[in-house]
């Protein structure tokens, strides 16, 4: 804010210098008027009548005119007006209907010129004819307006408006015979100064009062009117029928309008009540101020553009006393303040940009950046051509879509919808997410499923794990077809190799066992281990495919290349009979540990000689002894798990959590586990996964969390017959002895999912429901109801 | 490549202010200076017009969407000094309460977590924020804070409710206590922390800004031991405000980048983990924080691209 700059302007020959400035009146201001020299001002009110210099410091008092002891009613103005062609003559208009001219050049104290005491109430406006010197025009609150020739003591003629008051009237700069008058009805009129008889023309401005109105200076068919609707509306007066070309919406009803010079769009306004602040409005802008000028205190009653051919000078007059000078480039601008922008992160990592257009355009010349794939929706608003682009402003509206690197949270739609997160072993849950998350891509998430499988996993479910894992896992990178040819080419060889069938028993001691086919699957699934662990670790991303590899691996379909030691019937309740059994001191669960703690070479190593049994197994003995307690991966898994967290995805730590259960529990303290349950449940349901949600609650070991569950579980019934409410359990209702829940399309009682019309009560089994209304809107049980369910 | 699904017109008719989309992500409210606010169903990449609102007698500058528990709500907030609350009852969106109690231009509205019920805060120029309460049977509450921000007050945005442990039953089966809590930044270049303890009073004052504050957001909490706020400013700066120790309770900015125009817009991403930052310079960048704890500009949507023009629109159909 430069208030104290100053701003000089010439004006052929004239300069006008100036500052923002104000100075006190002792009165309130009606009106104000300034001097076509640009270099004074008068301000008229109920008890003030005075011309004041406009210096270029200050405001300097030149003349008192209002004199006499006794300041009649006469001198109580609501308006005044300066003669735009004679710097002497002034004319006021007082509250008691009585109109006065002024001769600044009267030698006497007393400038009073002349008195017209012909209208019977206020008179709210005068105005001089612009061209002619001696006409002028008043317009009163009894509803008429008079002429007058100053050289003459009578109105020269008196137009009545039918209508009660008159609130303004304004010559027309073009025509020399048309002046414009606007009523309290909301119309305005077009009257011709030769014919008091009747209007030219009449419409209807505004909603309730037109208080305002101003020709403008170069468009001069355009009438501006301002009314208490709150509106400015600008008039093409030109044609046939006045047409509405703008309409300004400001805060307040609209006291003045005044056409800012030398700017074909601006105009500026002040209201009459509640806001006191100028405004200057760019017309086809008709929302935003273009600027705001917000010294009154009180509100504002007089504004005067300062001279003719300048723009920056603004002066105004208020009830609160002031007079001020206002430098346009002084004034606040709340375009400028505003927001050109909105952006939101979306659910779906989407971001909604809203942006200013010019903006827009202005770079529309750019490279569109291509690095992001997007699936924008665009929002726009056409843009007319023809209009000049400055002062104007629309937005355009875009929806990105943003890739999931970029916050898109379709994963976790889909993560949080594939995720296996209980009812099964651990070892084959691991396995499920770390195939669910490699298929969506996310193989560091992948991995550590993987990883926390190999180090939780317990022994007695190692052959099953292995094989699902095999199964889970191995399709990326050929693995198993290669697998299969293994189990082609060894299978002869390896049913009779001794030292693998014992070294088989010596680590699986006294397992249920097995003859030597069985054993060669374990040991086919061992490799499998072995081999599989390795594309998990490596995240190779793509499983697809892996159904039919499953086949080359089933044992049913290895057996018939491999008839003579075929037992098929043996090696599925073999797997299922370890499944059942409960986790024991078996340590076969080391084969599974090993990849991880010998690390990848030791994978690489066991990748490398996949067709020597001998070498596969004596790796797998060297890392038996190399074994950890899971004990030891505590406080690595409750990192990772924090590490998770602080990622944002909150999805993974409570995955693990439950997956892990008691496992993982204790490392980490209640009031975090709490805290991502509820991060996780509240996502869940803003992406309206309630079932998974539900899940996730039903599966926390938190109490807090779990009791979520349990809140507002009644369920209020009606009897379906007797229609009063079930007061007991169960489902037969107390009074009428009938079964309440039958379903009305079975007859048969409903437990589970029972649907029903809130209208009727009537319902039953969800699915019979559904059909019923397929085919019919009544009531299935024949009470001849319109059902609605939504 | 840009792919552009669909070209619509949103029919404001001046600048579009704000944009947010609703707790499903399936509506997007929009607001201009053309003093309307115009609701969008945007799901499976539609844009139907749900509800056109009017009843603003000035620019709308900022709609936020209040949790759906409490049903279909909305607030914005405006040049003309009001606030006003539209809900949804049956289909059709009307105003339900409308707020007057400033006395310059409401820039900011944000609602509290929803555990705190219904609690709106609102920001303006005018210095105050009012913080207005949902009581029951269309009631509301209305609380001030005046002064908060000398010349004014931009932007507002409330500390996520869950507190670990907060949901933990106490012993004496009272409530438990949360702590309300707010952001709010002005033209006075501060971000101020605002706290209800009995009643509203400043706890904090952030200062890195040398100019205006645009935008001020609070992380949401997912997952997260700390708290994070992101600030913006006309200084073209953005700021990452942590606070790794609630009990000493200090705030540690880190810049996040200096533009070389005005930054208007910071966004969370759901998770917290990405930062979309919007600028003078027409652009949208997303921003992460890398392992060791740098933020890393990941991705910048230019949006001229994806605009207006005819000659854009042009180079979209050539890229298809």
């Amino acid at each position: 804010m430069e208030k104290m700059s100053r701003v000089t302007t010439a004006l052929g020959g004239s300069v006008l210098t100036g500052r923002t400035m104000h100075c006190h009146l002792d009165a309130p201001a009606n009106a104000i008027s300034v001097c076509r020299d640009a270099a004074q001002v008068v301000v008229a009110g109920r008890s003030i009548f005075k011309i004041y210099a406009i210096e270029e410091e200050q405001f300097v008092e030149k003349l008192n005119l209002r004199v006499g002891r006794k300041p009649s009613l006469n001198l109580s103005c609501a308006d005044v007006v300066w003669h735009q062609m004679d710097e002497n003559l002034l004319a006021t208009a007082a509250t008691n209907g009585v109109v006065v001219t002024w001769n600044l050049g009267r030698p006497s104290r007393n400038k009073q010129d002349q008195l017209f005491t012909e209208h019977k109430r206020t008179v709210n406006k005068v105005c001089f004819h612009p061209t002619e010197a001696h006409v002028l025009l008043s317009g009163s609150q009894d509803g008429f307006m008079k002429c007058f020739d100053l050289r003459r003591k009578d109105s020269v003629s008196t137009f009545s408006g039918q209508s009660e008051s008159v609130r303004d009237v304004q010559f027309s700069i073009r025509d020399y015979f048309t002046f414009a008058s606007t009523f309290e009805n909301g119309n305005v009129q077009l009257w011709d100064i030769r014919r008091p008889d009747r209007c030219e023309r009449m419409f209807t401005a505004h909603n309730g009062p037109v208080f305002c109105c101003d020709w403008h200076p170069e468009d001069r068919g355009w009438l501006a009117t301002g009314g208490r609707d709150k509106m400015v509306k600008v008039w093409d007066m030109t044609t046939h029928r006045a047409k509405e070309m703008h309409c300004v919406q400001t805060i307040a009803s609209v006291a003045r309008v005044k056409w800012r010079p030398e700017c074909r769009h601006h105009l500026a306004t002040c209201s009459m009540m509640v806001d006191h602040n100028i405004y200057v409005w760019d017309v086809r802008r008709p929302f935003v101020p273009a600027a705001m000028f917000e010294e009154h205190r009180d509100v504002t009653t007089g504004i005067a553009w300062r001279h003719p051919h300048d723009p920056s000078f603004l002066l105004s007059g208020s009830k609160d006393s002031s007079l001020c000078q206002h430098l346009f480039r002084d004034a606040s601008q709340p375009v400028e303040r505003a927001n050109p922008e909105g952006l939101c992160y979306g659910l779906f990592g989407d971001l909604a940009f809203a942006a200013k257009e010019s903006l827009v355009a202005a770079e529309s010349g750019r490279k569109p950046y291509t690095g992001d794939r997007r699936h924008p929706i665009f929002f726009k608003r056409k843009l007319d051509p023809a209009e000049p682009f400055a002062g104007l402003a629309s937005s355009a509206l875009s929806v990105f879509e943003t890739e999931p690197g970029g916050g898109g949270m379709r994963w976790f739609v889909d993560t949080a919808e594939r995720y296996a997160l209980a009812g099964r072993p651990l070892a084959e849950l691991c396995d499920h997410n770390a195939k669910v998350a490699r298929e969506l891509g996310r193989n560091q998430v992948a991995q550590t499923w993987t990883m926390l499988r190999i180090i939780y996993c317990s022994p007695g479910l190692v052959p099953t794990a292995n094989l699902n894992h095999s199964v889970g896992k191995g399709g990326s990178c050929g693995l198993p077809l290669m697998n299969s040819f293994n189990l082609k080419d060894m299978a002869p060889g390896l049913g009779s190799e001794t030292r693998l069938d014992r070294s088989k028993g010596d680590a699986r001691s006294d397992t249920v066992l097995l003859d030597s086919s069985a054993t060669l699957i374990t040991n086919e699934d061992n490799e499998e281990t072995e081999g599989s662990d390795v594309p998990a670790d490596y995240l190779l991303g793509d499983v697809e495919g892996e159904e039919d590899e499953l086949y080359l691996l089933d044992p049913e379909h290895a057996h018939p290349e491999d008839p003579e030691c075929v037992l098929p019937q043996e090696a599925f309740p073999l797997r299922h009979e370890i499944v059942d059994t409960p986790p024991g001191p078996e340590h076969l669960q080391d084969k599974a540990d090993s990849p991880h703690v010998s690390g990848s070479e030791a994978d690489v190593a066991s990748l490398a000689p996949v067709d020597s049994s001998f070498s596969l197994l004596s790796v797998s003995h060297a890392l038996y002894d190399s074994r950890l307690p899971p004990d030891f991966f505590g406080v690595l898994v409750r990192d990772m798990l924090h590490f998770y967290a602080e990622q944002g995805d909150v999805q993974m730590a409570v995955s693990v959590l439950i997956v892990l259960g008691e496992r993982v529990r204790k490392d980490i303290d209640e009031q975090t586990q709490e805290h991502w349950y509820t991060s996780y449940i509240d996502l869940l349901q803003r992406f309206r996964l309630w079932n998974v949600s539900n899940e996730v609650v039903k599966l926390s070991t938190s109490r807090a969390v779990s009791c979520l569950n349990q809140a507002s579980t009644t369920l209020h019934v009606n009897c379906s017959h007797c229609k009063r409410p079930m007061s007991s359990r169960g489902w037969v209702c107390d009074r009428c002895h009938r079964c309440a829940s039958m379903c009305a399309v079975c007859h048969h009682v409903v437990k589970g999912l029972f649907v029903w019309c809130q209208g009727c009560s009537h319902g039953g089994h969800l699915q019979h429901i559904m059909k019923w209304l397929e085919g019919s809107s009544h009531c299935p049980a024949g009470c001849g109801h319109l059902c609605e369910y939504s | 490549m840009v792919s552009v699904i669909n070209t619509v017109d949103t029919s404001h008719e001046d600048m579009i202010h704000d944009a947010q989309m609703d707790y499903y992500g399936t509506r997007l409210a929009t607001c201009s200076s053309d003093r309307s606010v115009k609701i969008f169903d945007v799901r499976n990449g539609g844009q139907i017009l749900i509800a056109d609102l009017r009843g603003h007698e000035g620019p709308v500058w900022q709609v936020a969407w209040a949790h759906p528990m409490y049903g279909n709500i909305l607030a914005s907030c405006s040049y003309d000094r009001k606030v006003i609350i539209w809900r949804e009852e049956n289909g059709t969106w009307e105003k339900s309460h409308e707020h007057a109690g400033h006395d310059s231009s409401v820039n900011s509205v944000c609602w509290a977590p929803h555990d705190y019920g219904l609690i709106l805060a609102c920001g303006s120029s005018d210095g105050a924020i009012s913080l207005l309460t949902y009581t029951g049977e269309g009631q509301w509450e209305v609380k001030k804070i005046n002064n908060a921000h000398t010349i004014g007050c931009n932007a507002v945005s409330w500390a996520p409710a869950v507190v670990p442990g907060s949901l933990i039953d106490h012993p004496s089966g009272q409530k438990p206590n949360y702590i309300k809590r707010f952001a709010s930044g002005g033209c006075d270049n501060l971000i101020k922390l605002e706290e209800e303890d009995g009643q509203w009073k400043e706890e904090q004052k952030l200062e890195a800004h040398s100019d205006w504050v645009r935008d001020v957001a609070w992380a949401p909490s997912i997952g997260l031991p700390t708290s994070t706020i992101a600030s913006c400013s006309q200084d073209g700066r953005v700021f990452i405000w942590t606070c790794d120790d609630a009990s000493s309770n200090t705030w540690s900015p880190k810049l996040l980048h200096k533009f070389n125009d005005v930054v208007w817009h910071v966004s969370w991403s759901i998770t917290a983990n990405i930062l979309a930052v919007s600028g003078g310079d027409n652009k949208v960048t997303l921003w992460k924080e890398s392992v060791d704890g740098q933020w890393v500009c990941i991705s910048d949507v230019n949006k001229g691209q994806g605009s207006v023009s005819a000659s854009v629109t042009e180079g979209q159909q050539n890229e298809q």
